[in-house]
């Protein structure tokens, strides 16, 4: 009965039910939309971050991630080579192998970062060829070529065609120089590399660093990027090989991947601010529709209605208005972000992010950008429910069956 | 008008533990702190109301009828002064005691019907049925016959707002004898209705008293009512009148 009373009450002052309601709803969309968009944000900048530059997973030799050395190698790469691509939910692999020097080009010296790749591996994982804005991509055969970053081909007033010496060190302790043709320029989406990296075909570059066949770090990527942990995991039993050390793309970029989850918390508390707002707005009409019904909660508790029976009528008049707007904003909710992540939202700038450029923010359709906002909007009129609630309880009959 | 089916239980346990005094009240004083201007409603009230009475409050507007009424049931504290309701002191009573002391054993009729506007008349009337627990075939058929016994039928399914004042009335009537609590309180219970249906509600009222030993306290302005009660309490500026007592 006292549903009953509840359910009915809420049709009597529509116009306010509908605007409890539609505060509730915007409420629940505003923050389906911001969870939309920033999952969406973030697993953009992630398939970014992971697929052109670090890949989803990385094997290096034990405690290279810590601190890089020309020394520490992996040493059999076709058989680790083997193991990766025989393991289940792998799309792609490609080897590199690194070294410091410093590159000449004329009269201009800098210090540079001699990245090796394994040209048709790199192009299938990390689209290597479409970073390339001048010139052409590496041959996939050693022929003493190289790319360079954009900054670095300013910083040394390089173009397509120029030629840089290389000097560096050789793994065997001897010093390595050598003279390669430039023949394209890559912009990535990478500042930091677009201003000292020096692409090699991967030969070349162990045959400069005298490697001898070996490389510094293999990169994987995976076809479904929520599977990283577990494909890890595979790779790591597979290998079975203490000195080599299987990341997910968290640890290898652990200052980028905790500064996201930062930003993350960030969004949190304005979504908090959001509902803060909401509840302000559904507390004020709560409360006015209980001081007009003071009269009746008066009359309820003249007959023998129990204090804690008054209160649970007001919450449930609260909680079924929100459970109504919920229905609809979850339909809302999913509706806009089904459709931003489609058109998305362009930026009239570009912005930086963790040194990405994003110019359009597509969002996503979860469960978390319905769960969420669900689970709040309802806890939130729950909570904002209960003062009045607690009002209509303690009303004292008497005094309440005088007001009009 | 005929009383038929109503066979309750609530308050035959009631008489049974209650001795004859159900309401004593000693020094009863209430204050209204209206506007910052205290206004003495009721002036030092010494009453003891016993079980099977059937007593009318009389006295002229503003008087304090409502204010006593109000005071020992328990939906109002009084000032000053003590009352006890079925030998227990009110106001050492809990929230939970005093709903279901006045759920189990008070009917109430208002001065201004106070129906529950979002309940048809049947789920008015059903109401405190509901509360206490009652199943629901019985509710139905008690509900039935106390509309047939103040003269209600086939509105049962009606909306307060869709009757007239008198009906309403009889509604709120319905609705506070239809458990047969041993103790009714009734404000006016006859202001809103004809001369007709007001005679045959006394009738109604007397014929529960005598025939189940309910216990009736009413306030009027109605001779013909005041003429049916047993006892009279005139109340003067929130004073018992003692010379037009009876
Ligand atoms: N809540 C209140 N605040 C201030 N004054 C009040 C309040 N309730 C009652 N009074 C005053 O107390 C006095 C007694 O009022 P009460 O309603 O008990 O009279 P009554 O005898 O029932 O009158 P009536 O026959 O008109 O119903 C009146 O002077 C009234 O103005
Ligand atoms: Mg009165």
């Amino acid at each position: 009965m006292i549903f009953k009373i509840a359910f009915r009450n809420t049709f009597r002052q529509k116009r306010r039910t509908i605007l409890t309601g539609l505060a509730m709803v915007v409420g629940f969309t505003l923050l389906s939309l911001t969870i939309g968009l920033s999952d969406g944000a973030y697993g953009n900048i992630i398939t970014m971050f992971t697929r052109n530059r670090i890949g989803h997973i990385q094997v290096h030799r034990d405690g290279y991630l810590d601190k890089p050395s020309l020394y520490k190698t992996i040493d059999d790469l076709s058989a680790v080579g083997e193991v990766i691509q025989s393991t289940a939910g792998v799309e792609a692999w490609t080897p590199r192998a690194y070294g410091a020097g410093l590159g000449s080009v004329g009269e201009k010296s800098t210090a540079i970062q001699i990245i090796g790749v394994d040209v048709a591996r790199e192009t299938e994982a990390t689209r290597f060829d479409q970073k390339v804005v001048e010139g052409n991509t590496l041959a996939e055969t050693p022929s003493h070529e190289a790319v360079i970053g954009k900054s670095l081909a300013k910083i040394v007033a390089a173009t397509v065609g120029s030629e840089i010496v290389i000097v560096s060190q050789g793994a065997d302790g001897s010093i390595a120089n050598d003279v390669y043709k430039i023949v394209g320029i890559v912009e990535s989406d990478d500042d930091a590399t677009d201003r000292i990296g020096c692409y090699l075909h991967i030969e070349d570059a162990q045959e400069l660093l005298v490697l001898n066949g070996r490389v510094h770090e293999i990169v994987v990527i995976v076809s479904n990027i929520n599977q990283v942990d577990k494909i890890t995991r595979a790779i790591e039993t597979q290998l079975n090989d203490p000195t080599l050390d299987v990341a997910p793309w968290q640890v290898v970029a652990k200052s980028f991947y905790r500064a996201m989850q930062t930003d993350q918390q960030g969004d949190a508390i304005s979504r908090l601010v959001i509902m803060l707002i909401v509840a302000i707005g559904v507390l004020n009409t709560v409360l006015m529709s209980v001081l007009e019904r003071t009269r009746e909660y008066g009359v309820l508790k003249a007959v023998g209605t129990k204090p804690m029976q008054v209160f649970w009528l007001v919450v449930c008049e609260v909680v079924i208005i929100a459970l109504a707007s919920i229905c609809v904003g979850a339909i809302l909710g999913a509706l806009v972000n089904y459709l931003l992540s489609i058109y998305g939202i362009t930026y009239p700038e570009e912005i930086t992010y963790g040194g990405m450029k994003l110019k359009t923010l597509y969002a996503v359709v979860n469960v978390r950008c319905l769960v969420i906002p669900a689970i709040t909007v309802l806890v939130s009129a729950a909570i904002v429910s209960l003062f009045p609630a607690i009002k209509a309880a303690r009303i004292m009959p008497a005094k309440a069956m005088r007001t009009h | 008008m005929e009383v038929t089916n109503i066979s309750g239980s609530n308050s035959e346990n009631l008489k049974t533990t209650l001795e004859s005094d159900v309401i004593v009240t000693e020094g009863v004083t209430k204050v209204y702190a209206a506007d910052g201007i205290p206004v003495n409603a009721l002036n030092g009230i010494d009453l003891t109301i016993q079980s099977g009475e059937f007593t009318a409050l009389v006295g002229p507007s503003g008087s304090g009828k409502t204010t006593f009424l109000n005071i020992i049931s328990g939906l109002d504290n009084p000032t000053e002064g003590t009352v006890w309701l079925a030998g227990k002191v009110l106001s050492e009573m809990s929230g939970n005691e005093l709903s279901d002391f006045r759920r189990d054993n008070i009917g109430f009729i208002f001065q201004a019907y106070n129906l529950i506007p979002v309940l048809t008349v049947e789920e008015n009337v059903e109401y405190i049925m509901l509360l206490a627990g009652v199943p629901k075939a019985e509710r139905h058929t008690r509900v039935i016959a106390m509309l047939e016994a103040v003269g209600l039928t086939g509105v049962a399914n009606r909306m307060p707002t869709q009757l007239s004042g008198g009906q309403q009335q009889r509604v709120a009537i319905a609705r506070a004898m239809v458990s047969e609590p041993a103790i009714i309180l009734a404000d006016e219970p006859t202001a809103n209705l004809d001369s007709k249906t007001g005679a045959d509600l006394l009738e109604m009222m007397r014929r529960l008293n005598e025939e189940t030993g309910m216990t009736f306290i009413f306030s009027t302005h109605d001779p013909m009512v005041m003429a049916g009660a047993t006892r009279l309490i005139t109340l003067r500026d929130g004073r018992i009148d003692p010379d037009e007592a009876r």
